[in-house]
């Protein structure tokens, strides 16, 4: 039997407030009572003396003071085993699928960060099949990738893209959270993994963005739960999709404005770093297993210099940004090569050959940004031999970068492609020595290699 | 509709046996424009209704330690400290009548062209729970627009939330009529939102739906920016209420809010004036759930209904990446930007093809329209693309390739230009189009 704890005092949408009546409660503590009918939780995010504030987990219409609180024996807490496998469940740890769970093992989602002994930091390469994540950001196992774009600029399709290439590459089990997302994607999602036959290898966590700022809040740390006991259990090398990261902060800065708290600027929460930290901690790899981790994250207003992006950032080990600028221009994936980075990019990693492109493919593209500008003012005839071979060489590279993507082919119309490093490589060679200067520049979009053909 | 009324009858009659007709009396301590803060009200429910001096009409926005605060919805005389503020029982709820069709209402049931309460107005929860992700079925069947450039390269589909963004006078809204006038004979109940909206304006709008017979089938949900703040940012709430209603029933409902921008500074304006925190741009930092939640009701249901919604943002010099614009694009199913500068330049619908993006595409397209749009789009925004860099070229030096990717681009662009409120069909469009394509087709 739960006890009862203390009575209401204050109500607003999302924040209680809670006067005890002498017993004690502390942080994360579910609290509970009876509301039209249906039991209501609340979690406890704030002591004050003899007063808590607590933030309901479902709408407070109609709720009154004076009503009594209890306290439920749990925390926060979500099903650690098998059985999470081909399930989907809300940020509470509640199925939503309609389906069951045979025998309740229940886990406390605020798990511990590892220690330093026992990370890993060494993992294999991991190809993606996406000639311009390949050639400009490889990752390994126990990677952190960070998706950054404003709104619209295709970060979905890619996450989605990657589960399809990487995944089945890669054929261990994944773990999907969509924060603060469409409902109606997170549908797809679903009926896309049964339609391939992966669902059953995947466990997926949805606090969507029609879902009030507590679900947002809580889903990332269910599915982390969910990840841990794929990594430390069943020593798996996991992937974890976090579809959108900023969603997280964003949510905690709308429970922080309940609260009452003074805020940083742009109204995020002081504590914004921990909490973000709480988070990116926990994604680690051990030598037992790996979590290699893709994390969508939305600039605000385009703004890359936002705090939240920045925060986010640090924590990775490489990052895809996706710009509107290319995007404009209907190149897609719409990658900005300027800023997109990862680790690996060096001769231990990649080897010469890798690394020299790079290099000479980025030079490319800065001439091209200047000779963008010049040619605007006195047009194209203008340029010099070298300047022009620079010019044409760089757009058919560009052009070469787009790809056609197998979860975007309704909408293109065109057939996905996976492209090895080795034929881009070559391509990307060719293109630099000049092998297909007279081939017309719009030859090279949406294809998949260029050479052999 | 007897067993209703009989039913309420007597749970009334109930409640006085029980003696729960009793309701407390509090006073107002503190008036702040719509926003009061009354003392003595200690068993009121959070969003319950209360009666402020006997004909104001007010809702409780949050319960404090001491007092509580209400927000006047409808202020039928001067509020002074120390009025009677009477609760009633029961959630703050909108009111609904079926026969509301064809009309301009607000959310207590009223038309407001004739002014009186429709018949049989019954209360509708202005916020329900959020659709769940299971209940949720696959966007797919196309609505048509009968303007080619977005049924062709940027397609809606039922249950799609499509954003409508620009700068004021680029069109915005006559997209969205010419989207409601196209929907006649397909059973699609339309409902229109207007928020803040100036009297002239929705007459105008209403005038000119009722001239071209949409008004048949359409609901026009009004807010006016002489109404209490409050009921402007109820009002997209209200409506998608009603649509979800009908959506249940297996009915197609098409949702225009006009426009979310208006929508976000009335919540700001209320949010400030409440002591909430600011954020990025003065806005609450609640402002990305305030219209995730509301557009979230976009959906294609399981059982056959669905809630198309098209939000129009107004944005300033043509920047679409403030904050407000990037926060409901992030939200949306893709957006159709509108040009100013196209439409200075003549080109109506001022589409800017660049910009644009339907996040579904030939998802929810027939076959035919597939094949032709993808081929269509990708040609004509590599034109638009070739023609900003070699603009100061000389046409004749240019390859045979490059000449003919040009004149195949200036044919498309000439395609898509098209008068107000005359709809083209799919067949019409196809035909053009395939004219339009160099060669094959």
């Amino acid at each position: 039997m739960d006890t009862c704890i203390g009575k209401i005092i204050s109500i607003s949408e999302l924040n209680v407030q809670i006067l005890l009546n002498g017993e004690k409660v502390k942080f994360h503590d579910i609290l509970s009572t009876e509301h039209k009918g249906k039991k209501m939780y609340f979690e406890v995010t704030e002591e004050d003396g003899n007063m808590v504030a607590a933030v309901p987990f479902q709408s407070v219409i109609g709720l009154k003071k004076g009503v009594d609180v209890y306290k439920t024996d749990s925390s926060l807490s979500i099903q650690y085993s098998d059985e999470i496998l081909g399930k989907v469940f809300d940020s509470y740890g509640n199925l939503i699928d309609d389906s069951h769970i045979e025998q309740e093992h229940r886990k406390d989602v605020y798990g511990r960060n590892l220690t330093m002994e026992e990370i890993n930091v060494n993992g294999g390469i991991l190809w993606t099949g996406i000639k311009i994540l390949d050639f400009f950001a490889p990752m390994r196992k126990g990677f952190k990738m960070g998706l950054l774009g404003g709104a619209g600029v295709g970060k979905t399709v890619l996450i989605k893209e990657l589960i399809h290439n990487v995944y089945t590459g890669l054929n261990s089990n994944s773990v999907f959270v969509g924060v603060g997302e469409r409902s109606r994607e997170g549908r797809e999602l679903y009926d896309e993994m049964q339609e391939a036959d992966l669902l059953d290898k995947m466990a997926i966590v949805f606090g969507q963005m029609g879902e009030n700022s507590a679900a947002r809040s809580k889903a990332v740390f269910s599915g982390l739960t969910l990840a841990e006991y794929l990594r430390d259990e069943k020593n798996q090398d996991v992937l974890l999709f976090v579809d959108n990261i900023y969603r997280y902060v964003q949510a905690n800065s709308e429970l922080n404005a309940e609260l009452s708290r003074v805020p940083i600027e742009n109204g995020y929460p002081a504590n914004i770093a921990t909490s973000v930290a709480d988070v990116e901690e926990r994604i680690n790899s051990t030598e037992k297993g790996s979590i290699t981790s893709f994390q969508a994250i939305y600039i605000p207003a385009d703004d890359i210099t936002d705090e939240a992006v920045q925060v986010i950032s640090s924590h990775l080990d490489g990052q895809i940004v996706l710009d509107r600028k290319v995007a404009e221009k209907g190149l897609y994936p719409a990658v900005d090569v300027f800023q997109t980075s990862s680790k690996m990019i060096d001769i231990e990693n990649v080897g010469e050959r890798h690394y020299r492109l790079v290099e000479e493919v980025l030079r490319y593209y800065a001439r091209y940004r200047d000779l963008e500008e010049i040619i605007a003012v006195l047009g194209i005839e203008e340029l010099s031999m070298a300047d022009a071979r620079i010019f044409y060489r760089t757009r058919k590279l560009r052009n070469y970068f787009t790809q056609p993507m197998f979860v975007a082919e309704n909408f293109t119309g065109i057939p996905g492609q996976f492209v090895d490093i080795d034929d881009v490589l070559q391509d990307v060679e060719d293109i630099l020595n000049g092998r297909y200067d007279d081939v017309d520049e719009a030859k090279f979009l949406y294809i998949g290699k260029f050479g052999g053909e | 509709m007897g067993n209703f009324v009989e039913g309420l009858v007597n749970a009334k009659l109930r409640n006085m046996k029980e003696m729960k007709n009793v309701y407390e009396v509090g006073h107002v301590t503190k008036v702040k424009d719509y926003i009061l803060e009354v003392t003595g009200l200690e068993n009121v429910g959070f969003y319950e209704r209360v009666v402020i001096s006997n004909y104001s009409v007010g809702y409780v926005t949050s319960i404090k330690k001491n007092c509580v605060m209400v927000a006047v919805l409808q202020r039928a005389n001067a509020i002074y400290v120390g009025d009677e503020v009477v609760t009633t029982g029961f959630d703050f709820c909108g009111m609904y009548s079926r026969a509301a069709i064809g009309h301009i209402v607000d959310i207590f049931g009223n038309d407001r062209l004739l002014n009186e309460k429709f018949d049989a107005c019954r209360p509708l929860p202005i916020e329900t729970d959020p659709i769940p992700i299971m209940e949720r079925g696959t966007v797919n069947r196309p609505l048509y627009t009968g303007i080619a450039g977005i049924d062709l390269i940027y397609p809606i589909g039922f249950g799609q939330r499509q954003l409508i963004i620009g700068d004021k006078k680029s069109g915005k809204t006559q997209i969205a009529l010419d989207t409601i006038v196209n929907q006649k004979d397909k059973n699609v109940l339309c409902i229109y939102v207007a928020i803040n909206k100036t009297k002239k304006n929705v007459k105008e709008l209403y005038d000119n739906l009722m001239k071209k017979g949409a008004m048949e089938y359409t609901l026009i949900f009004a807010s006016f920016s002489e109404d209490e703040p409050p009921i402007a940012y109820f009002t997209p709430y209200m409506a998608l209420s009603v649509a979800e209603l009908y959506m249940r029933e297996g009915q197609d409902v098409l949702v225009i809010l006009d426009d979310l921008k208006s929508h976000a500074n009335i919540h700001r304006e209320i949010s400030l004036l409440t002591g909430k925190v600011p954020g990025r741009d003065a806005y609450p930092p609640d402002i990305f759930y305030t219209h995730s939640r509301m557009l979230e009701k976009g959906c294609q249901h399981k059982d056959g209904g669905s809630i198309t919604i098209l939000p129009i943002v107004e944005t300033k010099g043509g920047d679409i990446t403030d904050y407000i614009s990037t926060n409901i694009i992030s939200i949306t199913d893709g957006q159709l930007v509108l040009s100013r500068k196209n439409f200075e330049k003549g080109q109506k619908p001022a589409i800017d093809y660049t910009l644009s993006v339907s996040r579904l595409g030939g998802a929810v397209q027939d076959k035919d329209m597939k094949k032709l749009g993808a081929k269509v789009r990708q040609r004509f925004l590599s034109y638009l693309e070739t023609r900003e860099v070699y603009e100061l070229a000389n046409t004749d030096e240019m390859s045979y390739d490059m000449q003919m990717r040009l004149k195949e681009g200036r044919r498309i662009e000439e395609r898509l230009a098209q008068y107000k409120f005359s709809p083209r069909n799919k067949n019409e469009i196809i035909h053009m189009f395939e004219e339009a394509l160099e060669g094959e087709a």
